[in-house]
C-alpha cells in the first residue's frame, strides 16, 4: 500500500489518459465533498463554537457530565455486543444455509432476511408486546409476574434481531464465493471437519466477518429507533442523548458535540477493520470452475445449527406476527377483533407519504448502488491520489448518527447557493450518500475475492478499462451489487433519524408517519403503516430478483437459494 | 460504458432537479404548516378550516423539539408559514430568537391574557392538563389500589408500574417537573421524584410514551397530558383519568407566523379562524379532546370542565431560563436513586 508521492502522481496521470474514468473520479470527489463533508463541517462549526467563536466548551461539558460518559460507555458496550452476537448469529444462519444439509432452507433464508426490513419503533413496540410486563411470551406463556423489558436486555435483543440480517447477508455472500472445493480438497486430504472449519472456512470468511462486525458496530452505535423506545433514561445511549440534547434541550452545539464523540469509535472500528482485513486477503474466485460435494458439516454440528436457527426464527416470527396482529386488531393488547380501520386510516391520512416514500427510495437506491459499486471498483483496482479520501469520506455519512446528518443538511442547504430544504432533492441526496457505504463495502469484499489477473487477462486481450469493468468485473460483482442495492433500498425505506429533519409538507416519509402515529398513541395505525412498508419492500425485492434472474441468470443471496 | 453513462445521467438529473427548484411564490389559497399538533388532530382541524375558507393546507407533523430545531436551522427562509402547536414557552423562545412575526387582530383581543403574547407574536389554540392515566385492568392484576394524589404514587404497591416521560426530552415531563416544583418547592420535588424512582418502570423519551404503555397494559399508571387518555377511553379501553388532588400543571400550545413566509395572508386568516369561535368549537366537534382557550366554546363529552380542575400555573420564562440546571439536577438526583 505504501507508495511514494511520485508514484501516486504517476498513477493519477495515467488516470487522466482515461477521460471517462477521470471525469467519474472527479464527479465522485465533488459529490462526496458537497453532500457528505460539507454538511458535517457545518455541524462541526456549531459543535466547536458558541456566541464568542471557537470553543471546546460543548465537548468539555459533554465529557464532564457523568451521565454522558455513561451513555458513551453504554453505547460502546451495546454496539460491541450487537456486533459480536449479531455476526455470530448471522454467520450461523449463513453457514447452515450454504454448507449444511438442513431442511427448509428457503424458509430460513426468508426469516433471516426479513428483520432487515424493520420499520422504526414498531419492532421495539412488538418486543414490549411480547416480552414486557403484559407481554404474550412473558405474561401469557411464561406467567412471569413482573417482567421488565426496558434497559439493557430488551435493547440488546432488539438490536441483535434488527441487525443480524446484515451480517447474515454479508456472510452468505462471502461463504457462497468461497469455493466449497477448497473444503472438499481439505477433506480429501484427511482433515477432520472441525479442523477444516477452523483452518479453511473460517480464515477465508474472516474478511467478511470483520466487515460485517464493522457494519453492525457502526449501525448499532448510530441507531436510535430501538433505544428511543426501549432504553429509557436509566440506560442512556449516546445517539438518543444527542437527539434529545438537540430536540429536547434545544442545545444544537452540545448535541452535535455528543454526536461527534460517536464518530471516534465509528472511525476507529473502520481503521481497525481496514488494517486487519488488508493483511488477510484471500483470492478464491479464480475463474476456474467450482463444484461441491457438500459434506463438510457433520450431523451433530448440523443439528446444533438447526436448533439455533429455529430459536431465532421463532422470535422473529413472533415479532412480525405481532406487528401484523397490531395492524388488524381493533386495539393492540385489548381487543383482538379484526378490523381494516387502521389501513383505512393510513390510506385516508397518509397515502401521500406512501407514494413519496416509494419515489424517494426508488430513485435514490439504484443511483446509490451503482455509485457504490463504481467507488468500490476504483478503490480496489485503481490507483490515484485521494483514493483513501474517497473511501473514508463515503464511510463517514454512514458512521455519523442520522440526527447530525439531518441537521447538517438543513444547515448546509438552506442558504445560497444551494437552496434544497423542502425539496425532493434534499431527501434523494441524503439517501444516496447515506447508504453508499453499503454498496462500497459489499463491492470491496467481493472484489478482494476476485483475482485481478482475470481483469488483466481481458486488458491483455485488448479490452479497454470500461469494457473490462462492464464485461468481466461487473458480472462478478452482480450478486454483491444487488445485495447492496436491496440493503440500501430497505435502509432508505426504513430510515428515520435524518429523514425527520428533511421531510416537508410536500415530501413526507412513511417512517416519519410511523413515528407520528407512535407518538400520538395510534399504535394500530403505526402497525398498519409498517405492514404496508414491509409489503412494498418485499415486492421491490421480488422485482429486483426477477430482473436479476432474467438478465444475469444469477441469483442474489437474498430471497433465493 | 452504458451503465456509467446512466449513472452520470441520473446524477445530472438530480443536480438539475436541485437547481430547477424555482422560487415557489405565495398563493392566497395555500398554507403550509409545521404541526406539532399530532397528525390526526391536525388533519381534522385543517380540513375543517379548508371546508370553511377554501384555503388548502399542507402540513408536516414534527414534535416540538424537531420542529424548533428545524425552524432555527431554516431561519430567514422557512419552509412553512406557521408553527402550529407546541407549548407556548417554545413560541416564547422562537419569538426571542427572532424566528416569528407579530400579528394583532380582534381575535387576539378576545383571548384571555394568559393565552397570548401581548405583542401578538403567539397565541394559544387549546390547552391540556396533566393527569394520571390508569389502566384499571393492569392495576387490578397487580393488586394495587387507585391512586388519587402525587403522594399516593410513592406507595410500594406501585413498584415498577408507573411510566413517566424524561424531562430531557419531552415538554410533558418538563411541565410535570415544573408543576411539582411549584407544588412542593424545588428540593422537596427532587426528593419526591427520587423516592418515586423505584416505582418507575421506565422514563419514556417521548411525552406521549406513557399512554402507549398504559393502553397495552405494560404500565398500570402513566403520567402525561390528557388527550391521549380521553381518546383511549373513547375507544373503549379500560383506562381512567385521575387528576391528583395536589393539582396539575397544564400546557397551552400556541401558533405563530414564521418570519419571511410566502403565504402570510393565509396564515393570518388561519390564526383568526383557529382562535375564533369556529376553530375553538371545531376542537370538540372534531373529537380532539383538547380544552378550548375561548371560554364560550363547547366542550367534548366526558371531559370535566376546565374550571373544576386544580391547575398549577408556572412562570414559563423562569423555567425556560432554568431548564438546563433543573434537568441536570434531575439526572444527578433522581436517576441515581434506586
Amino acid at each position: 500500500m505504501k507508495q511514494s508521492l511520485k508514484a501516486q502522481l504517476r498513477d493519477t496521470k495515467m488516470l487522466t489518459k482515461d477521460p471517462l474514468l477521470f471525469s467519474m473520479v472527479l464527479l465522485i470527489f465533488v459529490s462526496l465533498i458537497l453532500f457528505i463533508l460539507y454538511p458535517l463541517i457545518k455541524v462541526a462549526l456549531v459543535a466547536f463554537s458558541d456566541e464568542n467563536g471557537f470553543t471546546f466548551k460543548n465537548f468539555r461539558e459533554a465529557f464532564g457530565f457523568w451521565y454522558y460518559r455513561k451513555a458513551l460507555f453504554n453505547s460502546l458496550v451495546m454496539a460491541s455486543l450487537t456486533a459480536i452476537i449479531g455476526s455470530i448469529v448471522g454467520f450461523i444462519f449463513a453457514y447452515a444455509l450454504t454448507r449444511a444439509k438442513i431442511p427448509g432452507k428457503k424458509f430460513f433464508n426468508l426469516i433471516a432476511t426479513i428483520p432487515i426490513i424493520s420499520p422504526p419503533f414498531i419492532g421495539a413496540l412488538a418486543i414490549i408486546m411480547l416480552f414486557g410486563r403484559n407481554g404474550f411470551v412473558s405474561s401469557t406463556i411464561l406467567r412471569l409476574p413482573d417482567a421488565n423489558i426496558y434497559g439493557f436486555k430488551g435493547l440488546l435483543l432488539a438490536q441483535v434481531i434488527t441487525f443480524f440480517p446484515v451480517a447474515y447477508i454479508t456472510m452468505r455472500g462471502v461463504l457462497e464465493s468461497i469455493s466449497p472445493t477448497l473444503e472438499d480438497a481439505a477433506m480429501d486430504l484427511g482433515g477432520n471437519r472441525f479442523k477444516i472449519f477452523y483452518k479453511v472456512t473460517l480464515p477465508l470468511a474472516i474478511p467478511g466477518l470483520a466487515s460485517s462486525m464493522l457494519v453492525l458496530f457502526v449501525e448499532s452505535l448510530a441507531d436510535f429507533g430501538n433505544p428511543m423506545i426501549l432504553a429509557g433514561s436509566e440506560y442512556p445511549i449516546l445517539s438518543v442523548q444527542a437527539f434529545l440534547e438537540i430536540t429536547g434541550m434545544y442545545n444544537l452545539g452540545k448535541g452535535a458535540a455528543l454526536a461527534f464523540i460517536l464518530l471516534i469509535p465509528s472511525l476507529s472500528a473502520y481503521v481497525i477493520q481496514k488494517y486487519y482485513v488488508s493483511k488477510k486477503q484471500y483470492i478464491t474466485v479464480t475463474g476456474k470452475p467450482t463444484d461441491s460435494s457438500n459434506s463438510v458439516v457433520s450431523p451433530a454440528a448440523r443439528n446444533i445449527l438447526f436448533v439455533v436457527a429455529i430459536f431465532f426464527s421463532i422470535i422473529i416470527i413472533l415479532i412480525y406476527a405481532s406487528i401484523l396482529y397490531g395492524a388488524v386488531a381493533t386495539s393492540w393488547g385489548n381487543n383482538s377483533t379484526p378490523t381494516l380501520d387502521h389501513f383505512r386510516y393510513v390510506f385516508r391520512v397518509g397515502f401521500e407519504s406512501v407514494k413519496d416514500t416509494i419515489i424517494i427510495a426508488g430513485v435514490s437506491t439504484p443511483i446509490s448502488g451503482i455509485l457504490g459499486m463504481i467507488i468500490a471498483f476504483l478503490v480496489v483496482r485503481k490507483r490515484f491520489i485521494g483514493k483513501r479520501f474517497i473511501e473514508v469520506t463515503s464511510m463517514l455519512s454512514f458512521a455519523v448518527p442520522g440526527t447530525v446528518v439531518g441537521i447538517g443538511y438543513i444547515l448546509a442547504f438552506n442558504s445560497a447557493p444551494l437552496y434544497l430544504t423542502g425539496t425532493l432533492a434534499i431527501l434523494l441526496l441524503n439517501f444516496i450518500f447515506r447508504y453508499i457505504p453499503v454498496g462500497i463495502q459489499g463491492g470491496i469484499a467481493v472484489l478482494q475475492q476476485i483475482d485481478p489477473s482475470i481483469e488483466e487477462a481481458a486488458i491483455d486481450l485488448g479490452a479497454d478499462s470500461n469494457t473490462t469493468f462492464r464485461k468481466i468485473t461487473l458480472p462478478l460483482m452482480v450478486p454483491a451489487f444487488f445485495s447492496g442495492l436491496i440493503f440500501a433500498f430497505v435502509r432508505g425505506m426504513t430510515a428515520i433519524s435524518a429523514a425527520i429533519f428533511l421531510v416537508s409538507a410536500k415530501w413526507n416519509f412513511m417512517t416519519v408517519q410511523i413515528m407520528s402515529q407512535v407518538e400520538s398513541g395510534r399504535i394500530g395505525a403505526a402497525a398498519a403503516f409498517s405492514v404496508i412498508l414491509v409489503a412494498i419492500i418485499l415486492v421491490a425485492m421480488i422485482i429486483i430478483k426477477t430482473i436479476l434472474r432474467l438478465k444475469y441468470q444469477t441469483t442474489t443471496s437474498l430471497l433465493s437459494n | 460504458m452504458k451503465k456509467i453513462m446512466i449513472v452520470i445521467f441520473s446524477m445530472l438529473l438530480v443536480f438539475s432537479s436541485v437547481f430547477a427548484q424555482g422560487a415557489n411564490e405565495g398563493d392566497a389559497n395555500e398554507l403550509v404548516a409545521y404541526s406539532s399538533v399530532d397528525e390526526e388532530n391536525a388533519a381534522k382541524l385543517f380540513s375543517a378550516f379548508t371546508a370553511d375558507t377554501g384555503i388548502e393546507v399542507s402540513f408536516v407533523h414534527l414534535s416540538t423539539g424537531p420542529a424548533l430545531a428545524r425552524i432555527q436551522a431554516e431561519k430567514g427562509r422557512p419552509q412553512a408559514d406557521i408553527w402550529f402547536g407546541a407549548p407556548s414557552e417554545n413560541h416564547v423562545s422562537a419569538k426571542n430568537e427572532g424566528l416569528t412575526v407579530a400579528y394583532k387582530s380582534p381575535a387576539l383581543d378576545a383571548l384571555g391574557k394568559d393565552f397570548k403574547d401581548p405583542e401578538g407574536f403567539w397565541r394559544c389554540i387549546y390547552m391540556n392538563p396533566l393527569a394520571f392515566g390508569i389502566n384499571t385492568k393492569a392495576l387490578a392484576k397487580a393488586g394495587a389500589s387507585m391512586p388519587t394524589s402525587w403522594q399516593d404514587l410513592l406507595k410500594p404497591e406501585y413498584e415498577n408500574l408507573i411510566q413517566v416521560p424524561t424531562p430531557q426530552a419531552s415538554g410533558t415531563a418538563k411541565a410535570q417537573v415544573y408543576g411539582l416544583i411549584e407544588i412542593m418547592g424545588e428540593d422537596a420535588a427532587m426528593a419526591y421524584m427520587a423516592a418515586l424512582n423505584t416505582n418507575i418502570q421506565t422514563y419514556t423519551t417521548s411525552g406521549t410514551g406513557p399512554s402507549k404503555g398504559v393502553n397495552v397494559g405494560d404500565a398500570a399508571i402513566g403520567v402525561q397530558f390528557t388527550p391521549a387518555f380521553f381518546n383511549s377511553i373513547s375507544q373503549g379501553l379500560p383506562v381512567e383519568v385521575v387528576f391528583p388532588s395536589e393539582g396539575v400543571p397544564a400546557e397551552a400550545p400556541a401558533v405563530s407566523i414564521l418570519k419571511g413566509v410566502k403565504n402570510e395572508q393565509a396564515a393570518k386568516t388561519f390564526i383568526d379562524w383557529m382562535t375564533g369561535p369556529k376553530g375553538q368549537n371545531a376542537l370538540s366537534q372534531q373529537n380532539t379532546f383538547f380544552y378550548p382557550v375561548l371560554a364560550t366554546a363547547e366542550l367534548a363529552q366526558g371531559m370535566p370542565s376546565f374550571e373544576s380542575l386544580k391547575i398549577i400555573p408556572y412562570d414559563t420564562q423562569y423555567y425556560s431560563d432554568n431548564n438546563e440546571r433543573i434537568v441536570t439536577r434531575w439526572v444527578n438526583e433522581v436517576l441515581t436513586a434506586k
